[in-house]
């Protein structure tokens, strides 16, 4: 198999010329000025603000946007949208004498909650290896932070060994984040995601499971011409819990002990209610 | 029929668990248990992260066994003093097993030694119980007479110091094998998020020698405080009790618990252990199971990282 390099450092969103001899950088805010000598790309999301209350079942978030193609070449659309990172730990189940252990957790110190591509054709026909893994577009490309040294640190006396530099073996580790990820629908690829509704106009669409981290994600409308990114339209979208929901989740959380108590007192009330209740019949 | 729980972060239908808790409730009421090694396992199938399933389902212990206490104490069933003692000991080994329970979940380990737990308790508990109950029924059936039971006292529960009397119980004994029978439940209760009936019935039977009425009502009261305990400290801990869960399971099983104290009065006491140790067997190797079999995936989510 083919070693990959570690994924780069930082996401570094690269500030690409524009074919057109316009001094306008790509990322221009949106304007009514005549725009047409430019490739760019322009794009929005139906629902911004995806609310999870006690009938949440997941969501269906449609994203759509402008091409302005002032040529005649072609070009390719690749929506990204990341959920905020969080540590993940993982360990791997061994048969020692005959019984499955679990091997000591490797500690993985940030991945996307939740990441999926959406494009116009399969990514690789797109642009090619060096091209999405400078941008971190598509799952293989994807920057799952692991230390770069392997080091030790000490949690509530347990020795979490993270070990970065495993080789061979780091891929795995890695690809298993991103399998059992995808099992639970949280990462996602779909290379016909994106489609055209009409001469320049398309739409995709994000699938949210339950399972979805609540919190800021961010989406990146890429423009790709021969290879190569055109232009970047970048969204933002939040996951949040509302009503009943957020004010169990932050009681929960803010007064820990007081939540614990209450929750005793009302499973106790509870069984008295139903011991007054049943004594009738 | 839906509803998303907020702290598991998981969307169930709520009608499962409302009859969840009314069938692990009626098992509760017909038996005299708590019922949580039953709920535990079937939670986790449901898609609900085990230690919110654990912490969680303590609270359902809580109020079936309200419940029953009130229920049994009516009859004069319950010794206080007794429950009290032990009660003491489960809140040391509730904090203990709290701690232990953060400290596995860090190493990736809690697994392991939950999966371990069940299959060790539950599989010789419920092998004592069925070898016993099916003996007593084999000698029924034969129009034997039961055998003399041996009523002699193990001596080492005379020599330990700090005796108290308990007159409910009909004992005069030390204070130091109750206490540490306590701790050896609450240590569980944290760890598998059960009563710990299974082990304190038979153990306040055969080892202490208590009067046989009032076991099940003091095993119950001393299972309300010490899952009272470790529901209050899983929450304070380890923010893994969800609310909305627990309350949906609580509403089924306060219901089925008292329609199964209804029916406990119908069958002989052996033929309900010789059901209870099948039962208890079958959960405690279909636990242990996971330990043999090839595991689909070799990689899974760790669960435990929130706590710095």
């Amino acid at each position: 198999m083919i070693p990959i390099p570690p994924p780069p450092p930082a996401i570094v969103a690269p500030a690409v010329p524009s074919p057109a001899p316009s001094p306008a950088p790509v990322q221009a805010p949106e304007r009514s000025v005549d725009t047409a000598s430019d490739l760019r790309i322009a794009a929005a999301l139906t629902n911004a603000r995806v609310r999870v209350d006690s009938g949440f079942s997941g969501a269906s978030i449609v994203l759509y946007g402008a091409v302005f193609n002032p040529g005649d070449q072609p070009t390719d659309v690749v929506v990204v949208v990341r959920g905020p990172d969080a540590p993940v730990r993982l360990v791997k189940k061994t048969r020692n004498l005959g019984v499955w252990l679990n091997s000591r957790p490797v500690l993985f110190e940030g991945a996307p909650g939740f990441y999926m591509t959406a494009s116009t054709r399969p990514l690789s026909d797109i642009a090619d290896f060096g091209q999405l893994r400078r941008l971190g577009v598509g799952l293989d490309h994807l920057r799952i932070a692991a230390p770069e040294e392997s080091r030790t640190v000490t949690r509530y006396g347990v020795r979490d060994v993270v070990v970065s530099r495993l080789g061979e073996d780091y891929l795995d580790w890695r690809r298993a984040v991103i399998r059992l990820r995808e099992a639970a629908a949280l990462y996602n690829t779909d290379p016909e995601g994106v489609s055209f509704v009409d001469r320049g106009l398309f739409r995709a669409e994000v699938e949210l499971p339950t399972t979805a981290p609540t919190g800021i994600y961010n989406a990146e409308v890429w423009l790709f011409q021969d290879g190569a990114p055109a232009s970047v339209s970048n969204l933002t979208l939040t996951v949040e819990k509302v009503g009943f929901e957020r004010d169990v989740y932050e009681f929960a959380h803010r007064q820990p002990w007081l939540y614990g108590i209450v929750c005793v007192l009302l499973a106790g009330l509870t069984g008295y209610l139903a011991s007054r209740v049943f004594r009738r019949f | 029929m839906d509803i998303y729980l907020p702290i598991a972060e998981v969307s169930v239908n709520w009608a499962v668990l409302v009859m969840l808790g009314a069938l692990v409730g009626f098992v509760s009421g017909l038996f005299g248990i708590g019922g949580g090694f039953l709920m535990a396992p079937v939670l986790v199938f449901l898609g609900i992260p085990p230690t919110v399933a654990v912490a969680s389902q303590a609270s359902h212990v809580v109020a079936s066994s309200t419940s029953g206490v009130i229920r049994y104490s009516g009859q004069g069933a319950v010794d206080y003093r007794m429950g009290g003692i032990m009660a003491l000991g489960g809140a040391i080994g509730a904090f203990a097993g709290v701690e232990v329970f953060r400290w596995l979940r860090l190493l990736g380990q809690a697994d392991l030694v939950v999966a371990l737990s069940y299959l060790l308790f539950l599989g010789s508990i419920g092998c004592l119980m069925l070898y016993e109950s099916l003996t007593e029924i084999l000698r029924r059936l034969r129009g034997e007479t039961p055998s003399r039971k041996d009523r002699r006292r193990p001596m080492w529960l005379y020599g330990l110091p700090f005796k108290m009397r308990f007159p409910r119980s009909g004992l005069y004994i030390s204070i130091l094998p109750p206490i540490g029978l306590g701790m050896l439940v609450g240590v569980l209760s944290a760890i598998m998020g059960v009563g710990g009936g299974f082990i304190l019935v038979p153990a306040m039977l055969y080892v202490l020698r208590m009067k046989a009425g009032v076991v099940v009502g003091t095993s119950l009261f001393q299972i309300i405080i010490t899952t009272a305990i470790t529901t209050v400290l899983q929450a304070g801990r380890n923010q893994t009790v969800d609310i909305v869960l627990s309350m949906i399971l609580v509403v089924g099983g306060v219901v089925g618990a008292q329609v199964g104290a209804r029916y406990a009065g119908k069958f002989r006491a052996e033929e309900l252990r010789a059901a209870l140790g099948l039962i208890v067997l079958l959960v405690g190797m279909q636990m242990g199971l996971d330990l043999f079999v090839r595991p689909s995936d070799l990689f899974l989510f760790a669960p435990g990282i929130s706590d710095g």
